[in-house]
């Protein structure tokens, strides 16, 4: 995957047939992830989590016009080590047969630097909390410079988990979460 | 070799079943004790499946005691009868009772933490408790105050063991006083 010279703040600059509105974007789900990563002393556990759905607009022009909404499984949550894996969608951390979904919606999205910063909310055991990512775009591999069809997004962001109340483990287990979220997507036909 | 007790012996079958879990106990009050205070680690998660294998062990063992000294009743405590041998007798019910009741505590507040007990590297025990933090959080507690009582009793034990030397220990090595 080479880097898409044009980012969301820059794309207008540099693209030859910038697109004038929002594109409406499909998820390719396969080739998507959602990767997380907390302490574990001075460990750390790593583990991903199924996209269900994602939502994403994007306006190379009017940034601010851009939308990114993801819906995450929590039941089929991995990680490192078994034992995380069944903690971590125990009730004591995400609850996931009373809570099986996470979902993170854009409420604003600005340039910043070579990238954007999305605001949005993200709800985590029907807790609903403001969250800050931040978003960078990538070509994909094998497609022409300037040639938007093809997009990799990649946010990420940091959650702390016990605004959630997902405060099991506390002894052993970090606080805060560290998620990449990583979105191949293609242009909507 | 005689593998069952006799009135005043102690069979083969009861001094290996004594002496395993006496080794197993003497590794598994530390570990315990390690477990629940160390820093967290990966490379150190595998001392909760041990400490899980080793008080399992102990469980069946001494089940499987209780039942044998049912086929093959042991004798009494040596010495006349008195406020000693009760005493003895007392503390050995303790024991036994601890036995039991130490390693079903642990196995009831990790039930209740809702992750599996995996034993031997690979057999999940059943789940016997709720999913429930205030089971997991009051049946370790209970674990450890009784660990702690065990541990005083194990040491009174063999304190008693080593005193007596009127052949208490003996019998429990070689069968006969």
């Amino acid at each position: 995957m080479r880097r898409l010279a044009s980012t969301l703040g820059l794309a207008l600059a540099l693209a030859s047939h910038a697109t004038a509105a929002p594109v409406a974007y499909v998820l390719d789900r396969d080739q998507s992830s959602v990767a997380f990563e907390t302490d574990f002393g001075a460990d750390r556990i790593t583990g991903s989590f199924p996209i269900v759905a994602a939502d994403l607009t994007l306006d190379f022009e009017q940034v601010g016009n851009s939308t990114v909404a993801v819906t995450l499984d929590v039941s089929g949550a991995r990680a490192s080590f078994p034992f995380a894996a069944q903690a971590l969608r125990g009730p004591r951390v995400l609850d996931a047969s009373e809570h099986p979904q996470i979902a993170f919606q854009s409420t604003k999205v600005t340039p910043e630097g070579d990238g954007a910063r999305v605001e949005g909310k993200v709800t985590v055991r029907g807790v609903t909390r403001p969250m800050v990512m931040r978003a960078e775009i990538y070509r994909q591999k094998g497609t022409e410079a300037g040639d938007r069809s093809h997009l990799t997004v990649r946010l990420t962001g940091v959650v702390a988990r016990s605004a959630f109340g997902a405060t099991g483990w506390s002894d052993m287990v970090g606080d805060e979460v560290r998620l990449t979220i990583l979105a191949r997507i293609d242009a909507a036909p | 070799m005689d593998w069952r007790n006799g009135p005043d012996q102690f069979g083969a079958v009861t001094r290996f079943l004594h002496w395993t879990m006496a080794v197993l106990i003497v590794m598994q009050l530390p570990l315990g004790w390690w477990i629940a205070r160390m820093p967290p680690a990966l490379d150190t998660l595998w001392l909760f499946g041990l400490h899980k294998t080793l008080g399992i062990s102990v469980l069946v063992l001494v089940l499987v005691r209780l039942f044998w000294h049912r086929l093959s009743r042991v004798p009494l405590p040596l010495g006349p009868d008195g406020p000693a041998r009760r005493a003895a007798r007392g503390a050995h019910l303790a024991l036994y009772a601890l036995l039991m009741a130490v390693p079903l505590l642990g196995w009831i507040a990790s039930s209740a933490t809702g992750i599996d007990s995996v034993v031997f590297g690979r057999v999940v025990l059943p789940v016997i408790a709720p999913l429930s933090e205030v089971w997991s959080d009051g049946g370790f507690l209970v674990h450890a105050w009784l660990a702690w009582g065990l541990a005083v009793l194990v040491g009174g034990h063999v304190a008693a063991a080593l005193l007596r030397r009127d052949g208490t220990l003996s019998r429990m090595l070689r069968g006969r006083v």
